[in-house]
């Protein structure tokens, strides 16, 4: 869908962007992370043609990325912006004129998004008549009235309550489902391990990491492994003996605990288990993989004690 | 298309197009109400103690005023204050030496109107011509009128005898060039204001991410400006209409020409009068006002455009602001520079200067360009279009590159370096 190539750009002397290529599939939910001032927003722009690169190109469906594509491209910006004395309804229509669409396509768009957020009541109301989470869910609807093929969102769920953030994520599947690609930067990692399929770390403007979440969180897996059991604590620690280190411990209740368990030398995770059973009775046990958040804090202070 | 409904559609637009002219046609209504009549009629007494007017006045049109003669002094504050006299609105006090020291006090007791003072002194001067004429001339009274006309001493060019020049046409001409830098000033902060406003509560991100941005401010700068032609056009019909109207209906002896200089009104007012309506073609000139007009906004958009794209805060804006207010004041300066120095170079200079031109073109346009030189019109025409077409192209550059920035000083290295990125 779109084939990011060797993107630089410069300003002045300082490297926003330095030779970063991504590629996104058809389909897909791609995540774009990195600290802030990394370049993410600078190649956001790139793609949406705000802002033309020094080298690389963009590629659209394979051909070169050109103003017309633009109508097949939804933009939701970090910094959120409406006109104030317009109502809703017309920010659906004036966005969506923009983009190609007919009063009637926009019409039945807006009846769609706002019966499923169910903000029918908000049609006729002006942007400063609404708490900043309504406008932000007004933005997110203009950003998709026209069924683009390819959706960026520069942090989609920032503004959000919890229950609008588990809405906006529903409602990204779907959009995958029927075939969208999405392309969401955000520092919300939470979100990112739910929904996203592949991701890139961009760091001090050159793109440091990039795959799968899951073979990423498994390529950096530590060998350790939460255990939620019941019994005493005591009998836990002494069965786990010198094979095995007690990394941390939740109390569930009086006698039920997770205990995250780190494996020494050649053990494995049957050998804990061996060891457990008998001493404690077990009800769960499965692998903890780094989180996206770890993983992101690891690869950049990896990375600045490299520059240092 | 969005800012022209935006605009168009709003209270303030509706309200400013309405209330405008009508507050242009009250003003108007009063200027002249005040002028016309108070009263329908009033009665003056003439006091004449040695009887040099012989108990006669020179007949008027205007039956308004109502003469009675008396032929004893009167004492202002028996005339003020006393029974006998109340009847009268004003008094004329005719002394012994008039006809030589020409000095005449008229006690009213409201302050006439300024047609009614007219109509006195015409009336009250044309019996003295009469008694002048009679007395120590043997010409009739009309004889003696046409010698106590003033001099005319029209200046006319050497090169062009038949040339049909005026300093009052002039300063017509200037006149419109001043209403075009009016409209060009107040939509052109109605540009600024927009962009920055776009700019500030960040909605223009997604705008360039769908529109170029050279399209944005393009189609910002003429939606402003058609809304503009039409508040101007609403403006001009509910105006004319008005006047129209007053003229026909409530003025209809204040405007006519013919009406003035039987009353007595000076040559220059007169020369005025026929200069509005005999003289200045305003069909040809409307239209050129209007080619200026919209060029000219088009030349000066693209600056306010540029501007309000380019500064970080408010307070930046403010700063470069003024010197732009400062080329549109220069601008006014060099019409009225024209209108005293016509032929010199610089009033040369000024006629083609793309900043200069729409005003120092409608003063040359109402003074009247020498046979021959008509083209010079389009040619100054033709540097503004030009000019546009360059300005709005680099404002362009400095609109894409400026508008995402936020929060930054202005500096005059950041323009250039803006300048240059395409």
């Amino acid at each position: 869908m779109l084939e990011i190539q060797q993107i630089t750009k410069r300003y002045q002397r300082k490297a926003a962007l330095d030779d970063v290529s991504l590629s996104l599939k058809t389909g897909e939910i791609f995540g774009l992370l990195g600290p802030n001032g990394a370049g993410k927003t600078t190649l956001i722009r790139v793609i949406n043609r705000i802002i033309e690169p020094d080298h690389g190109t963009v590629r659209f469906k394979g051909d070169l990325l050109k103003q017309k594509h633009l109508i097949h491209i939804g933009y939701l910006p970090e910094e959120r912006g409406l006109y104030k004395n317009m109502t809703v309804e017309a920010h659906a229509f004036f966005f969506g004129a923009l983009r190609g669409m007919t009063k009637s396509d926009i019409k039945q768009a807006l009846d769609y998004w706002l019966n499923r957020f169910d903000i029918q009541s908000w049609r006729k109301k002006r942007i400063d008549e609404l708490s900043k989470g309504m406008a932000q869910k007004v933005q997110f609807i203009c950003a998709v009235l026209h069924e683009p093929e390819l959706l960026i969102l520069d942090e989609p769920f920032s503004g959000f309550d919890p229950v609008n953030v588990e809405l906006i994520k529903q409602e990204l599947v779907e959009m995958k489902a029927k075939g969208k690609t999405i392309l969401i930067s955000t520092h919300n990692m939470r979100s990112v391990e739910e929904i996203c399929d592949r991701v890139a770390l961009i760091h001090q403007s050159k793109k440091i990491m990039e795959g799968r979440v899951s073979e990423l969180q498994e390529s950096a897996r530590v060998g350790e492994y939460a255990v939620k059991f019941r019994g005493t604590m005591i009998a836990f620690v002494n069965a786990l003996w010198t094979g095995f280190e007690l990394i941390d411990k939740e109390i569930l209740g009086d006698d039920r605990f997770v205990a995250r368990v780190k494996m020494r030398g050649d053990n494995q995770f049957e050998d804990l288990l061996k060891v457990l059973i008998g001493t404690v009775k077990i009800e769960a046990a499965w692998e903890v993989l780094p989180s996206m958040q770890e993983l992101f804090i690891n690869a950049v202070s990896v990375k600045e004690e490299i520059g240092k | 298309m969005r800012e022209l409904r935006e605009r168009i559609g709003s209270r303030s637009f509706v309200v400013m197009a309405l209330v405008g002219p009508i507050l242009v046609l009250s003003l108007t209504y009063l200027l002249f109400a005040i002028g016309e009549n108070k009263q329908q009629s009033w009665k003056v007494l003439i006091s004449d103690p040695r009887g040099i007017m012989e108990n006669k006045i020179m007949p008027g049109e205007d039956k308004s005023i109502q003469y009675s003669f008396v032929s004893d002094y009167i004492e202002i504050a028996d005339f003020a204050s006393g029974k006998t006299y109340q009847d009268f609105d004003a008094m004329v006090e005719v002394n012994e030496k008039i006809i030589t020291n020409k000095l005449s006090f008229v006690f009213y007791r409201e302050k006439p109107s300024l047609n009614m003072t007219i109509n006195i002194r015409y009336q009250i001067e044309r019996r003295l011509e009469e008694i002048l004429a009679a007395k120590f001339t043997k010409l009739s009274a009309n004889d003696f009128r046409k010698i106590k006309q003033p001099l005319q001493m029209p200046f006319k060019n050497a090169y062009d005898p038949t040339e049909q020049s005026s300093d009052l046409a002039g300063w017509v001409g200037l006149f419109f060039g001043a209403v075009i830098f009016v409209f060009i000033f107040l939509f052109g902060m109605t540009i600024l204001r927009s962009v920055s406003r776009e700019k500030s509560n960040r909605i223009v991100e997604i705008l360039v991410a769908t529109v170029h941005p050279r399209a944005l401010m393009l189609g910002k700068i003429i939606g402003v400006g058609l809304s503009a032609f039409i508040q101007f056009f609403v403006w001009a019909v509910i105006i004319s209409f008005g006047l129209y109207l007053m003229r026909e209906t409530v003025f209809v002896n204040g405007y006519d020409p013919a009406n003035l200089a039987q009353n007595g009104t000076s040559v220059a007012y007169n020369e005025f009068v026929e200069l509005i309506f005999e003289r200045i073609q305003f069909s040809s000139m409307i239209g050129y006002f209007l080619l200026f007009f919209a060029v000219g906004y088009l030349f000066y958009g693209a600056f306010f455009a540029a501007l309000g794209a380019v500064t970080g805060s408010e307070s930046d804006g403010q700063q470069f602001l003024l010197p732009l207010i400062a080329l549109l004041l220069f601008a006014l300066y060099s019409g009225y520079y024209v209108l005293n120095n016509p032929e010199t170079q610089l009033a040369q200079l000024y006629h083609y200067l793309p900043f200069t031109a729409p005003v120092v073109v409608m003063v040359k346009l109402a003074v009247g360009y020498p046979e021959g030189e008509g083209y010079q019109l389009f040619i100054s025409l033709l540097i503004l279009l030009v000019s546009a077409f360059a300005v709005l192209s680099l404002a362009g550059r400095l609109y894409k590159n400026g508008i995402l920035q936020f929060g930054h000083s202005v500096r005059l290295k950041q323009l250039f370096q803006w300048l240059k990125m395409k």
